[in-house]
Parts: structure tokens; sequence; C-alpha cells
């Protein structure tokens, strides 16, 4: 079995953080490339935000998609992370992060509105009560 | 000068909490006075106190549960006596004092038995398990070890000075609002629950990063014993699910403390939110204790079986399983309030699917015993034991998922035995059967087998009697937390639970007896080989107790079971008989950080329940210099030489040989 | 047996078959720097997990105003624009800094985390401002659930920026009096990497909060 496997031994993990890139020029033209990314989408957002040029309903999407844009560039141009199998653990913790981070606010969004579905309505407690 | 502190907090006119903190502190002093006069201090000091050796730290951890264990039993024992007198008269309690035990009582056996004993049960075998030298943090765990004990320290104290909570073992607001519960005793509550809880954080990021990052040449993840398995999945759930408890309980004390409105009933808070998040966290708790407890049961009933677990992939699989699930059923703790039928649909689905994974784990360890040459040793009588009440508590479990029925059920008498019987029923039973098991391992001798045997039924019997009264008092519709009664087809299920509690009582008892007559009986109960259950993971392959390095060579493992492939190859041919290359061991060193922090945080804590702000400064002011100083030291490692590790494992190998080579003759 | 090799003997015996072929072979123990920067990675997220609660109650509670100011009334986004190009440019000058600390040059490095911690300053005093001026109002965190659920998130996130600057300090004064020791570069990477998270949940707080917190 060990001949089989041997090939895939040497795959050292990466600390979270920590790039495969060690030369100074690109790293630096990477944290570059991510403040350029992360303004150009900051902008966006607070433009987007202020503008009636686009349907006004769909400004919290869009606002949710930038949002979530820019977190991707910061994961990638700051902290680092890929999708490299160096990186996998790292990935993966950080997908089962979202994972909760999800349940909790959604799951919490979705109960605490439907936690009034057996109230009467407020005027009706308020009639009652005279 | 001193915030709300004054001689009014001594609750000098009741003498119950009075008597017993006396007694406590009577039992304190004595023990203290008693270790200064032997001269135990500097030992204590230098190998237990400033260790970040991880089995110190888990047998810390567990002798704090057990301590704790006796407190939180002896609030059981006031209630249930309350309620077997309490019928048509006031009892021996005013409903004050009820309330603070009933609350104190579930707290401290969530937090401070349950938690710090699956910790302690982990932290002390898993980093053996994989075959490695310590945890990723040693001086971190040191530091949760004390946060906990800080949290425990509080709750304690809250018996002589002030008042512990009166709302629950989850202070739902509005009651723990400030309106409602103008007193200290909330304050105690969320503090000493802050404070433990970092703790806690701080022990499942050291052990998930063990169970990840640090394991043996060649220890796989599916060649991981099961119980690092339920550690990891276990502890994953607790940085997952703490830091919920953590900012839930901060938003109650802004409430509280400086009148924000997230809870309160006036300026648009919203009391059902604090029910979300807490059971957002209180759920996952829930399998936070129980997945280390079937992992145990999983390494028990596999080695008194003397056969290979049987479908490990299915419980990885359904441990795993377990994990996520269990952040998407905790609507099932308020199905009564309010939500519509397909919110509380889709929840009572999840739970029930919930006990899917869990039904898979009973057959598999079933299975494991189908055949084998079962051995009824104490920690296999507790696995049985689990199994059949794990199972009527599932079931009544799976009855509560159902909506229509939580209905009629919540927070009567049955949700009450309902999770007694799970609790019960598969943590704490889980927890004896770890302690007998690893009890040789942490300290090179076994615990008396037949005290062992008797605690194990008295418990059992105990446990029965009294808690299935309590299912059927639920059925015929008593509430829990009843301070008295007038319901006369009541009474008698109360003193048949009273009876109960007498046998549970004495099967704790029992259990502390096994501990004087084992250490009593030591030299006959000696285990020279390091192996005394003919062991089937790493834990085993070294001495009894473990060397401060664990392993003077760190394995290198080449398939499941590690430790019974070599004791199968050991047999089959000769033994290998070429001494090991041993090299000098780097371990990290003793440090009093864990201790002074701690320290730092009761003083904050304390003056953070009582508004002392100058001390609260002084506390924070302290913890951040503890944590530079440390961060400034120059070394923080010492060696073991060569030569040492050499003298050291040279015993453990002669002893492991003569046990192995007897074997091999007896076959 | 403590002999160096575990010798593989017969079968199977969990039915694992190929898997653990798959399955790639395992090494031993990680190199310390990738434990600690593992555990404090699992740590942000945790700490992701807290914040997300305070998203959680700010969403629900965003209605709440108990007839008092709401957010649209409330937020300067100018303000909040410039807290974030200064926490913008921090995040790329303690980038800076990382790779400083990495090729050993102890004047950049503190160069680059002075810079830091000067912007981190500047977005803390824009922040107190910010929040004081609520309060000048009569706008505080006592005067309404949303205020309430208002101030907590964003002062959390404001907490974990002075832990960020006391801890950058604590940094910087270690690298001055011991120089880049292997335990302080493995502190300099999570620094780092709190550091950029800390910009990760501001960019949910100014999109959420402020952004959609104004339109509603």
């Amino acid at each position: 079995m060990s001949e089989q496997i041997d090939h895939l031994h040497d795959r050292p993990d990466l600390a979270p953080g920590d790039e495969e890139e060690v030369r100074i020029g690109p790293r630096l033209l990477g944290y570059a490339t991510g403040l350029g990314l992360s303004v150009l989408l900051t902008a966006t957002s607070f433009f987007i935000a202020g503008t009636d040029l686009v349907w006004q309903p769909s400004i919290p999407v869009a606002l949710v998609v930038l949002a979530i844009a820019q977190m991707g560039v910061h994961l990638v141009f700051f902290l680092h992370i890929t999708t490299g199998p160096d990186n996998t653990n790292n990935v993966m913790a950080l997908a089962f992060g979202l994972l909760i981070v999800f349940l909790v606010v959604g799951g919490s969004l979705w109960i605490m509105s439907h936690l009034n579905h057996n109230m009467m309505p407020m005027d009706q407690i308020m009639q009652m009560e005279r | 000068m001193l915030g709300k502190l004054d001689w009014s907090a001594i609750p000098i006119d009741e003498p119950i909490p009075l008597i017993a903190a006396g007694v406590v502190l009577f039992a304190i002093l004595a023990v203290l006075i008693w270790a200064g006069v032997k001269g135990h201090y500097p030992y204590l000091w230098r190998e237990w106190i400033t260790s970040v050796d991880h089995k110190r730290i888990g047998v810390m951890y567990i002798l704090l549960a057990m301590v704790m264990l006796l407190r939180g039993g002896t609030d059981a024992i006031m209630m249930r006596a309350q309620q077997t007198v309490a019928y048509h008269s006031n009892g021996y309690l005013p409903p004050e004092h009820f309330n603070q035990i009933f609350s104190a009582h579930g707290t401290i056996m969530i937090f401070f038995v349950g938690m710090p004993f699956v910790i302690g049960l982990m932290n002390l075998i898993v980093p053996l398990q994989l075959g490695v030298r310590d945890v990723a943090f040693p001086t971190l765990n040191s530091v949760g070890f004390w946060l906990t004990a800080t949290g425990a320290l509080l709750i304690n104290v809250s018996l002589v000075v002030g008042e512990f909570a009166r709302t629950g073992w989850l202070p739902f607001p509005p009651l723990s609002e400030l309106t409602y519960s103008p007193g200290v005793g909330v304050d105690y509550y969320t503090w000493s629950l802050e404070i433990s809880g970092i703790g806690t954080l701080v022990a499942g990021i050291n052990l998930v990063t063990t169970v990840l990052k640090l394991r043996t040449r060649g220890m796989t993840y599916l060649r991981m014993p099961m119980f690092c398995w339920t550690t990891l999945a276990s502890n994953l759930l607790i940085i997952a699910a703490f830091p919920i408890l953590t900012a839930t309980l901060a938003m109650l004390i802004l409430d509280r403390y400086f009148g924000f409105h997230f809870f309160t009933n006036e300026a648009g808070g919203n009391v059902m939110m604090f029910m979300n998040l807490i059971w957002a966290w209180g759920h996952p708790e829930v399998y936070i204790l129980v997945l280390p407890a079937f992992g145990i049961f999983s390494e028990v009933v596999s080695t008194f079986s003397s056969k290979v677990l049987f479908g490990y992939r299915s419980m990885v699989l359904a441990t795993m399983a377990i994990c996520i699930i269990s952040f998407m059923v905790w609507l099932h703790h308020f199905f009564t309030m309010g939500a519509g039928p397909d919110v509380n649909a889709i929840f009572g689905i999840a739970s029930m699917i919930i006990a899917v994974p869990t039904g898979v784990k009973i057959y598999n360890w079933l299975f494991t015993m189908f055949g084998g040459r079962v051995r009824f040793a104490v920690p296999m009588l507790w696995s049985i034991g689990f199994m059949v009440t794990f199972i009527i508590g599932g079931l009544t479990g799976v009855l509560l998922a159902v909506p229509p029925a939580d209905f009629l059920l919540h927070n009567s008498l049955f949700l009450v035995a309902h999770f007694h019987n799970v609790i019960i029923g598969a943590v704490l039973f889980g927890a004896f059967a770890g302690y007998t098991y690893w009890f040789p391992k942490a300290f090179g001798f076994r615990l008396d087998e037949a005290t062992g045997k008797a605690a194990f039924w008295f418990t059992l019997v105990g446990f029965y009697v009294t808690f299935m009264p309590l299912y059927v008092a639920g059925l015929l519709g008593m509430t829990r937390r009843m301070q008295h009664y007038d319901v006369a087809a009541w009474r008698p299920w109360m003193i048949a639970a009273g009876i109960g509690t007498v046998l549970l009582a004495i099967g704790v008892a029992l259990q502390v007896l096994q501990l004087f007559v084992s250490i009593r009986r030591r030299d006959e109960l000696r285990d020279t080989t390091g192996d005394p259950w003919d062991g089937r993971s790493l834990e085993w392959a070294t001495s009894s107790p473990p060397p401060a390095f664990n392993f003077a060579v760190l394995p290198n493992v080449t398939g499941e079971d590690a430790y019974w492939r070599v004791k199968e190859h050991a047999r089959r041919q000769d033994l290998d008989k070429r001494e090991p290359d041993y090299k000098d061991i780097e371990m990290p060193r003793n440090s009093p950080t864990g201790f002074v922090c701690a320290f730092f945080a009761t003083v904050m804590g304390f003056a953070l329940i009582w508004h002392i702000w100058w001390m609260v400064g002084l506390g924070a002011v302290g913890a951040f210099a503890t944590f530079v100083v440390f961060a400034w030291r120059d070394h923080d490692e010492y060696i073991i030489p060569a030569t040492e590790v050499a003298r050291i494992d040279r015993t453990n190998l002669a002893a492991r040989r003569a046990a192995l080579d007897l074997a091999g003759i007896a076959q | 047996m403590t002999e160096t090799t575990f010798a593989y003997a017969q079968g199977d015996p969990h039915r694992l078959r190929g898997i653990q072929q798959a399955e790639v072979a395992h090494e031993g123990p990680a190199p310390k720097r990738i434990v600690t920067a593992y555990g404090f990675w699992i740590f942000l997220l945790s700490d992701i997990v807290m914040f997300s609660c305070f998203f959680a109650s700010y969403a629900v509670l965003l209605g709440q105003t108990a007839g008092g100011p709401s957010g649209a009334q409330l937020f300067d986004l100018r303000s909040t624009a410039a807290e974030t190009a200064l926490l913008l440019l921090s995040s790329f000058a303690c980038g800076l800094a990382s790779i400083a600390a990495d090729v050993r040059s102890a004047r950049w490095f503190q160069a680059a985390m002075a810079l830091t911690c000067v912007l981190g300053l500047g977005f803390l005093i824009l922040e107190a401002r910010e929040f004081a001026d609520l309060v000048g109002r009569g706008a505080g965190p006592t005067r309404s659930a949303f205020l309430s659920a208002f101030f907590t998130l964003v002062g959390c996130h404001g907490l974990h920026v002075s832990a960020g600057v006391l801890w950058l300090l604590t940094m910087m004064a270690q690298v001055y009096a011991k120089g880049f020791r292997a335990d302080i570069l493995r502190r300099m990477l999570c620094f780092a990497l709190f550091w950029h998270a800390l910009d990760i949940i501001w960019v949910a707080i100014f999109s959420v909060v402020y952004l959609i917190g104004s339109g509603a």
C-alpha cells in the first residue's frame, strides 16, 4: 500500500495566513491588488446605496452580493486562503464557520419572523383588555 | 468603595446555606492546613497548579467535576426532599431558597460537572490515543482549566456572599431582567458563565487543533480511535456554540448593567430573541456533552468485547452527522412559544432525524458485543446500563419532538425526567465508565472492582426509582420546579422519587468509598504493564502513569486499532528486541500563567458582580500584564536528555515484554 | 510496544478496503507555525460566530425603534466611508508589516506597524465621535432596542479594534526588545489574521448596518 501513496507524501500544509509566494515583489502586488479591488467594491457599495438609478428593491440584494464579494477579496488577498490542497483544512474550518453563521443568522431571522404566527394582532389584544 | 457589597449580603437569617457554607469552608480550611502542615504546597505548586501537562490538567478537570458533582448532588437531594414533604405544606425550604437551589443544580451539573468531566477525559486521553506528547497549546490549556475553576468558585461564593439566580438554569428574560431580579443572583450566573465559557472555548480550540494537526506518523483520520472522532465533533461544537452563549449573556448583561433593551418588555426589546439565541447554543451543548460519552462507550465496548468496533465508518459518519444536525433543531426547545406550524414541523422533523445517527450507534455497539468474548468489568457495566437507559430517554425525546405532544408535555416533570434520562444515562454513565476505564492509565493502579460494581447497581436502580415516577407525575400534569403542591395523586410518585434519590446518593457515596479503598489497596491493584484491560489503542502502549513525554519514541501507525496490532504481531512473531533510537525530548515548561490569570479573572468577576469598578480595572490590568509577562519569557521549553528517556523507557519495555511473552505462551 | 515501527499485520478490521488509499498518508505532527496559526484561525471563526449573534439581533431588532430615530435619520455615511477607508488602509499596512517581518527588516516592520496603529486609532476616534454625537442627540443605546443592537454590534467591533491596537503595540515592543524570534513571528502571523478578519467584519457592518440600515 505504501508504494501507491508515497508520491502523495510531499504535500506540506500551509498555515492560515501564510503565502506560498515568498518573493517581496509579488507579495506586495498581492496586497495592492487586494486593496484596489476592495476600494472598488466599497465605492460601488456606497454609490449604489445612495443612487436612485437602479430599481430600489434590488439595492439590499446588491449590497449583500457586493459585501460577500469583498469578503472573498479579503480572504484571498489578505488572508491568503486558497483552494489549493495545502489549504484544505483551513478551508474546511472556514466552511464550517460559515455554515454556523448562516444557520444562526438565517435561522434566527426565520424563527423570529414566525413567532407571532399564533398571536392575535396587537390591536385586537388591546381591544380585549378594555 | 465596595459597590453594592455590604454586610447584608451575608444571609445571616437563613440557616441552611449558612451552615452548608460553614461546613464547606471548614473542610477547605482543614485541607489547606493539612497540606500546609505536611508541606505539600511546593509540590502542588510545582507539579499541579502550574503544570501544563495535559494529563495533569485532565486529572484536575475531573477532580473539579467530581467535587462539583457532590455540590450539585446535594442540591438535588434537597429538592427531592422538599417535593417529598411539601404536599399541602411549605416543606422546609422557603420558595426563594428553593428557586436558587434548582437554578444552581442545573447550572452546576451542566457547566461544572458535565463539561469539566468530559473535557478532562478528552484532555487526559486524546493526545495519548493520537500518539503525541502534548496538546497543541499546553499553557492555554492550563488557562482554560483555571478559568473554568474560576466560574465554579464564583458560583460557590454566591452561597455565602449574596444569592444565586432564582431564574432556572437558563435565565429567561424578562424574569432575569433588572426589574424582576434586582439582586446579584443573575449577575453571579452571567459572570461565572462568561468566564468559564472562555475557558471552555480555549479547551475546544486546543483539542480541535490537537486532533487535526497533531497526530503521530501514520495516524490518518480513518485510523483514529472513535474517542478522537467524537472529541473532534464535540469540540467543533464548542467553538461554534459557546460564542453564541457568550454573546447572548453579554446582551443580558448590557440590559442589566447599562439599561439596554435587547430583552426588555419596553422600548422594543424582544424576549423571544433570548430564547432563540440561548437554545441555538443550548441544543448543541447537549451534544457537546454526549458525543464524548459516545466515544468512551465505543472504546469500552470494543475493548471489553475483545473485538474491533463494528461499523467504524458508519460510526464516524453518524458522529459528524450529529455534529451538523445538532445545529438545526434548537427550536424544539420552544415549540410552544408561538411559531407557526410550518416552522414547528420542520424543526420537529429535524429533531426526529437526529435520532437516526444515534440509533446507528446503538446498533453498532450491540453488534460489537455480538459474538465477542464480553468481560463484565465495571466500565462495561456502565456501558450496558447506558444502552438500556439511553434508549428509554431517546424514545421519550422522540415523543417530545412531536410538536402536538410537546404542547401537552412541555415544562412538565415528563420533560425533566426525559433530560435527566439522557444526561445521567449517557453523560454521567459515560463519564463514570471513562473514569473507571482510564483511572489506571492516569495513576498506575486500577479502581476496586467490588465497590465499583456496588456503586453501579445502586446508581442504576436509584436512577430508575427516581426518574420513572417523574415521567408518571409529568403525565399526571405536574409541572417542573414546584416548591409545594396540593394534588394527592402526585404524592406517591414524589415519595418514590425521594427513595430513589437515597439510592442514587448511596451510589455516589460508594464511588467515593471506592476511591479510598482503591488508594489503600493500590499495591494489589497496581498496573505494571500499562495495559490492564487488554486495550486496543495507543494510550495503552505506554506505561501507567505515562512519563511526562508520553512516548519515548513517537509511534508509527500502520493501521486501525494500533496497539492491538502490535500485540498480535508480537504474539505471532518474535518480539522486536532492538532498542529504539532515543533522542532528547523538548517539553513545554510549566507556567503559573493560567493560575495567575484565573486569580485576576476571579477578582474581576467578583468586582463586576458587586459593581466595584476600581477592582474591575485592577483585574483587567492584572490579566493583561500576566499575558505580557508570559509572552516575554525567553525559554518556553526544557530538554529531557536522551539518557533519561532511555532509562524511563527501558523499565516500561521490560514490563511490557514480560506481559506479552506471558500472553504468547498462554495462547 | 515502543519500537519505531508499529508493524502492520493482517487484514482490514474496519472493512475500509480502499479508503485509506485515497487518504494521504499522515506525516506526523505539524510544525508549530501551522499549529499555532490554525488554532488562531479556529478562534477567529468562533469570534465570527459571536459577531453573527449580534448581527442576528440587529437584523431582528432593526424595526424596533420604539418611536425613536431610525437608521436613516441617524447615520452619516460620509463618516462611515472615512472609517472604511482608514480600516482598509490599515489592513494594507498590516500586510506590509507581515512582509517586513518575514524578511526580518526591523525598521520597515516598525514603520508599517506604526502606520497600522495610527490608521486604527483614526478609525477608533471617528467611531467614538460618531457614538458621542448619537448619544448627544438623545439616540443612545438605551433609547430603543434598535439602538441597543446597533451600539452593541458596532461597539463590539470597536472593542476588537482597541484590543488589536493594544496587541499591536505589544508586538512592536516585543520585536524591538527581542527581535524576530520564531515565537514572535508566529504571534505576528496571528495578529495579521486578526487584523484582516476585523476588516472582513467591518465590511459586513458597513454593508448591513450602515448602507442597508440607512435605506430601511
